[in-house]
């Protein structure tokens, strides 16, 4: 009974947030939709990396944007694509496919790199590294102009993944007055998302998930029988990283272009306000407090509207995010475990 | 000498200006119950966790089975066959009482990333047979009706019992109980008594630190005690217990 009450509200409560889009938006509420799912779908598949450090692990990751940064970076500058202020496209470049693998894998690099040195340090410790990291790896690709385009970033690489669009995907959603293109990345997030899920739940339930969740229990005990903890933290973090890497490719097709301002720590937060919305450790939490959350994010301003009536657009933005902050709030007043997380396995206690 | 089982050379430990261990020459036999007692702060459990590795030493060596362990890893040292237990209890919380044996008593390869993604009817038969083996040490420890409580469910004296169980699945050859008795209620603390005496007599050698000395003096071997990091006696408990040198550190000359 408990876990049907548990999902009886989280899909309420998601179905209340998108019935807001239809409700504020009578003119064309799918384009909105479409948007808001898509980026649901990639901050979605994000908050289920970072779970695997954080829910699985018990990790405290706050660099996830450089995860994601290095599987974007990466993999745009293995397709075609024009960088820098001039500007000239590459025309040779890897198909997508592989481009994205190595994108991935360069990602999973990326997280054993941070990892080896830091992954001994416990708690926030481990916290202030990561988020240091990834201002540093920011900063670093903001000034290697030459290779990844500094502040004027990367364009011109939407091709490599939009020429394997079918025709009839395009003729259908056309018909719907959506962008393809978008629509395309969205697809194909969420096909990401239902594949990783699979992935996730095996693991959950193998021994190798058995021995994460001890290690998120008491790495002293873990080591005292013979189990070696520092690698399979590192193992963890390698994988929440690839899957994150895969997130930041699709966020990057999804703009169309990408500078390192995408990659900022509000990322990193973001997605964090998303998991633990979802629930903690949940294995289908993130999807539905990615949907939840884009929708607040989307909405709220429309919302703020109706309550203050003789405010302009800049002073709404402003009154979104306190909206957004105090239903987090409330949230997590009312579910501490988050939506979908287990009351029995809270957890926010980090050692 | 050189055939002992774990040797200890030297070994000294201090933190700031404290001095925890410094203890010249302590050996243990194989197949022996040795406990290890002394007053609070003594260096006791500084020891243990420099023969297990968590803490490292300022000089000296320790050997086990005449291999060099000093300065090892404590995982490394727990595969050798030492396995121990904590003062506080670690239990891993919300993990299941079998999730915790099973666990614990999994191999390397079992947990290994891609055993775990390929799941091969081995690996199931593995896990298989893991489960039984948790069900046969829980029942043993006659905590097998909490198999799928999770374990902050126990009480503390279940949750000494667990841990003992998850070091026992991994049959090690050293056994180290730091105060397995500590807040446990006398009925379940003569069972563990028992328990541990019956482990002792199976062939684990065992240093236990306890300081409940009645229980100490019944199941012991040998007794060896601690002051001020170093050893200030050591034999058979019957002679530990009237030996003045021992009277003197537990009530202290001029007590204040």
């Amino acid at each position: 009974m408990k876990i049907s009450g548990k999902w009886i509200f989280t899909l309420l409560l998601t179905i209340f947030s998108v019935s807001l889009v239809f409700y504020f938006n009578p003119g064309g509420p799918l384009r909105i939709l479409g948007n808001l799912l898509t980026f649901a779908g990639i901050y979605a598949l994000a908050a289920i990396g970072l779970n695997v450090h954080f829910g699985m692990t018990g990790l405290l990751n706050f660099g996830h944007a450089s995860f994601m940064g290095v599987g974007a970076y990466v993999t745009l500058l293995l397709v075609p694509h024009a960088a820098g202020r001039e500007g000239e496209i590459s025309e040779n470049g890897l198909p997508f496919l592989s481009a994205l693998l190595i994108g991935i894998v360069a990602a999973a690099l990326f997280g054993l790199l941070l990892g080896l040195p830091a992954i001994r340090l416990r708690g926030d410790y481990l916290a202030i590294v990561t988020i240091a990291a990834a201002e540093i790896f920011r900063l670093l690709v903001r000034d290697l102009e030459s290779i990844t385009g500094g502040v004027y970033g990367i364009i011109n690489f939407s091709s490599a993944l939009q020429k394997y669009r079918p025709l009839f995907f395009d003729e259908f959603i056309t018909e719907l007055e959506l962008a393809p293109a978008q629509i395309w990345v969205g697809l194909l997030s969420w096909v990401s998302i239902f594949f990783t899920l699979i992935l996730i739940k095996r693991l959950n339930q193998s021994p190798w998930g058995r021995a994460l969740r001890a290690v998120r229990e008491d790495e002293d005990a873990v080591r005292a029988l013979g189990k070696n903890a520092v690698w399979l933290k590192l193992q963890s973090f390698m994988l929440g990283a690839g899957i994150a890497g895969l997130a930041g490719v699709f966020l990057a097709f999804n703009y169309g272009s990408v500078q390192t301002t995408l990659f900022v720590p509000l990322l990193t937060f973001y997605v964090w306000a998303i998991m633990i919305l979802g629930g903690v450790g949940s294995l289908t939490g993130p999807i539905f407090g990615s949907i939840i959350f884009w929708a607040i994010i989307s909405e709220t301003d429309k919302l703020a509207a109706l309550i203050f009536e003789n405010a302009d657009g800049q002073q709404l933005a402003g009154v979104r995010f306190a909206l957004v902050g105090l239903l987090i709030m409330i949230l997590m007043i009312f579910r501490p475990s988050g939506l979908l997380g287990k009351k029995e396995e809270l957890l926010l206690n980090v050692k | 000498m050189s055939n002992s089982f774990i040797r200890i050379d030297n070994l000294k430990k201090t933190f700031g200006g404290l001095k925890a261990v410094d203890v010249e020459h302590l050996t243990f036999d194989q197949n022996i119950l040795t406990s290890i007692i002394g007053p609070n702060g003594a260096g006791k459990t500084t020891l243990f966790d420099l023969i297990s590795g968590f803490q490292e030493e300022d000089t000296g060596e320790i050997f086990y089975k005449n291999k060099n362990i000093t300065r090892s890893q404590p995982y490394k040292i727990s595969r050798l066959g030492i396995v121990r237990t904590f003062q506080l209890t670690k239990v891993f919380d919300r993990m299941t009482v079998l999730e915790n044996l099973m666990f614990s008593g999994s191999s390397i390869k079992n947990d290994s990333l891609l055993n775990s993604i390929f799941k091969t009817s081995n690996n199931k038969k593995y896990e298989k047979s893991l489960k039984d083996k948790s069900f046969q040490i829980m029942e043993d420890l006659n905590i097998h009706q909490m198999a799928d409580s999770y374990a902050r469910e126990l009480s503390g004296g279940q949750k000494k019992l667990l841990e003992l169980g998850r070091s026992l699945i991994k049959n090690p050859e050293v056994l180290m109980l730091d105060e397995p008795l500590a807040g446990v209620n006398p009925k379940l603390a003569e069972d563990l008594l028992e328990t541990i005496q019956n482990l002792s007599k199976s062939g684990i050698t065992i240093l236990m630190v306890e300081h409940n000395i009645d229980a100490v003096m019944k199941i012991s071997d040998r007794v060896v005690v601690l002051a001020e990091g170093s050893v200030i006696a050591d034999g058979q408990p019957q002679d530990v217990r009237l030996n003045p040198k021992v009277i003197e550190a537990y009530l202290g000359t001029n007590n204040d």
